[in-house]
């Protein structure tokens, strides 16, 4: 298949150009890797995360004690001095989320039935606090609970009580608060700015080696030869049809590298999948494109305006949210919006139900349109190319 | 081996080749000459099936050609008039390349590769890129591509534009040497030196038709103009110019700038009338050639104007 080996040496001959592209992309995949898996810490695995807190305890009773050591599991203690200036100053530089202060007479309050509170000061919005403020509600009221049943229970055996009855509900608790692993994770930014990376290495690749074959000379003095045209174009679009698999293979491998944890996801395949019918579409875009230019020359700039463009308004580089619904209308008409639209939905799941699953199809599909689209131009494109000679 | 009938192409209004016709027998270096536009490359390109054109026939190998003709078009070997490489390959890829669209097995194109690499002498250069190449070396890239897998017919279209004296005799040279190999060949060009040198027979085009056809010698006995003699004269006057232009076989003089430019009919004696001339009159002269008539001149007093423009 001399055609066929042509066109890899011509991948092969260009392959600085490619280069750069990945080369910027995965300097700006690792750069959010590792500012997303720092603020991921938190958010994302459900044993690390403790909540850093400042626990000050006017009185000490066996009660007191066995919270301790139950809020331990959830949290890291730090120590800081009982004034109320540095309790401020480690909420401001989250030396600690949450303050938390037994006030004084708080055990014999709990075991005659009282209803005194523990003090606490936040930080807002921290997620951390919340399991925090679930765990001092659970062994609070569980000993109001116990105390109630039970008065004649001396401190030690409820506290003993209460550990037994708090061990190892954990993980069911746990599940509640569950939300997707990928949201906002770096596998949807990651995915999200696959598709600059993705297409701007296609259009590069694919059209140059369609213009270096659709140029007429080369075109007669190959046809001189005892080559059927048939066969020469099955050839260029096999050979263009693995460059991009292996370009698609490439950019996920790098995903793999920096994030491995990601591919254990449910999520996972479903990027996968949206990423190939993204594939699929620039690789036919990139025919149009090839189809269209005449010299290399030109390729370039349109290239970038190709694949940077649609990136800027589809939300690649900002998410959606933040973009006006003008722009969002107008991105609507270029592949790049519904792959990043299938993202993100992707990237929320937790139930793969067919009601979950069904707007993230409908952007595939969609994508799968333009492929169609993009292909039958290129058709007639370079149908009329022909004619013309 | 090329039997070529009624040609029409048209490319909208221009009548790009108006019932060509001609016929290449075996073994012979063919020539295609005329002035650009005439229809040269139209004519090798229907010829080949590159073109769809609107009327004719033709034949190669005694089978009709057609695009999908593989058979035909495995045993022919092209040079196209605009460099047809690949700039991603060197001289060396690409010769191979070229060469694999014909020959499959990798060591008998290694040595077709190499034969060809030598035969255009661009040994010192086969790891140049074609943009590193001059344009004169690119010409011979050219060839080499076309020639490599040892065809037995050869289309040359305008090789040697470009090319500088000392390369395009060699590049001749080795044209006849194939031709010797038992090679035929086509070769177009404008350069009537070049086909005067090499071609056993030989097409004369303008606007699309053939306007003359045979050997050298058939061509010039078409024409009347038998020799051209110059003569650089002192000093001549307009009295001495009109018996000049009286004197039998002479056909027409001119005087430019001291120098006489006089053409004289067919005859073996047509030098010795005008130096008896020249003496009797006592008019001095200073160098004197005489030349015989070229293509050039076949073109001029058939279609009234200059081959080369
Ligand atoms: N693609 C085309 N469309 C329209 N006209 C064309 C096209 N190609 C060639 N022609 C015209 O056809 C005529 C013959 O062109 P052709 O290239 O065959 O000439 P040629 O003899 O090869 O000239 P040259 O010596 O310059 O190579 C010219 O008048 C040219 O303008
Ligand atoms: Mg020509």
């Amino acid at each position: 298949m001399p055609v066929f080996n042509l066109c890899l040496k011509i991948f092969r001959r260009n392959w600085l150009a490619v280069f750069i592209y990945v080369a910027i992309f995965v300097a700006i995949s690792v750069t959010i890797a590792i500012t997303s898996v720092h603020d991921q810490s938190s958010g994302n695995g459900f044993t690390q995360q403790k909540a850093k807190i400042a626990f000050i305890s006017e009185e000490k009773t066996p009660l007191t004690e066995g919270f301790r050591q139950e809020l331990a599991k959830h949290a890291d203690f730090v120590s800081i001095p009982d004034s109320k200036e540095q309790l401020q100053d480690a909420l401001f530089f989250r030396q600690v989320t949450y303050v938390l202060r037994i006030p004084k007479g708080f055990t014999k309050n709990i075991l005659d039935g009282g209803t005194m509170q523990i003090e606490k000061t936040i930080v807002p919005e921290s997620v951390e606090n919340a399991y925090i403020d679930i765990d001092v509600q659970q062994y609070w009221n569980l000993a109001r609970l116990y105390v109630r049943h039970d008065p004649g229970l001396t401190q030690e055996q409820l506290t003993e009580r209460l550990r037994q009855n708090l061990d190892g509900d954990t993980p069911v608790r746990m599940n509640v608060h569950e939300h997707a692993k990928t949201k906002d994770s770096f596998s949807m930014y990651y995915f999200n700015f696959l598709s600059y990376a993705l297409s701007a290495i296609l259009i590069m690749g694919i059209s140059t080696v369609m213009i270096v074959f659709n140029k007429q000379d080369l075109r007669r003095r190959i046809f001189c030869s005892p080559s059927s045209p048939l066969k020469v174009n099955l050839q260029i679009i096999l050979a263009d049809l693995l460059f991009a698999a292996v370009a698609l293979v490439a950019l996920v491998g790098f995903c793999f590298l920096l994030d491995a944890k990601s591919f254990t996801t449910p999520n996972m395949p479903y990027f996968l999948v949206n990423a190939v019918a993204f594939t699929a579409c620039i690789t036919s875009l990139s025919f149009l494109v090839g189809n269209l230019l005449n010299n290399l020359s030109a390729m370039s700039g349109v290239c970038n305006i190709l694949t940077l463009g649609p990136s800027f308004i589809s939300g690649v580089f900002v998410p959606q949210e933040f973009l006006n619904d003008t722009v969002l209308k107008i991105a609507s008409f270029t592949p790049t919006y519904w792959y990043v639209q299938a993202n993100t939905k992707i990237a929320k799941l937790t139930d793969f139900d067919w009601q979950n699953l069904r707007p993230v199809f409908t952007s595939t599909l969609i994508l799968l349109t333009f492929t169609a689209a993009f292909a039958a131009l290129s058709l007639v494109v370079g149908k009329r190319k022909r004619l013309m000679e | 081996m090329i039997h070529v009938k009624n040609l029409v192409k048209r490319y909208g209004e221009l009548v790009a080749l108006d019932h060509l016709s001609l016929d290449v027998r075996e073994g012979e270096i063919f020539g295609l000459l005329g002035p650009n536009g005439s229809g040269k490359s139209t004519a090798i390109n229907c010829i080949l099936s590159l073109l769809s054109f609107d009327k004719g026939e033709v034949e190669i190998f005694g089978k009709t050609m057609a695009p999908d003709a593989y058979d035909l078009k495995r045993k022919i070997g092209v040079v196209m008039q605009n460099v047809a490489v690949f700039e991603e390959l060197t001289v060396y890829e690409n010769i191979d390349y070229f060469c694999g669209l014909y020959i499959r097995n990798r060591e008998e194109r290694r040595h077709l590769v190499e034969e060809a690499i030598h035969f255009v002498e661009l040994d010192d250069f086969r790891k140049f890129y074609p943009k590193k190449l001059s344009g004169g070396l690119l010409r011979r890239l050219n060839i080499a591509c076309g020639i490599a897998h040892k065809p037995k017919l050869i289309f040359l279209d305008e090789p040697t534009v470009a090319v500088d004296p000392q390369s395009r005799n060699k590049i001749l040279e080795g044209i006849e040497r194939l031709n010797e190999q038992g090679v035929t060949i086509v070769y177009t060009s404008h350069y009537m030196e070049e086909v005067e040198q090499i071609c056993s027979r030989i097409v004369i085009m303008d606007k699309g038709r053939v306007i003359a056809s045979g050997t050298k010698e058939e061509l010039k006995a078409m024409i009347t103009l038998g020799e051209k003699i110059t003569v650089e004269v002192f000093s001549i006057n307009e009295e001495q110019l009109s018996q000049l232009r009286t004197l039998p076989g002479i056909v027409s003089v001119e005087h430019i700038d001291r120098q006489l430019y006089i053409k004289s009919g067919k005859g073996s004696n047509n030098l010795e009338i005008v130096l008896d001339f020249l003496k009797k009159r006592q008019i001095g002269f200073g160098r004197i050639y005489s030349e015989l008539p070229t293509l050039n001149d076949v073109f001029l007093e058939i279609t009234g104007k200059q081959l080369r423009d």
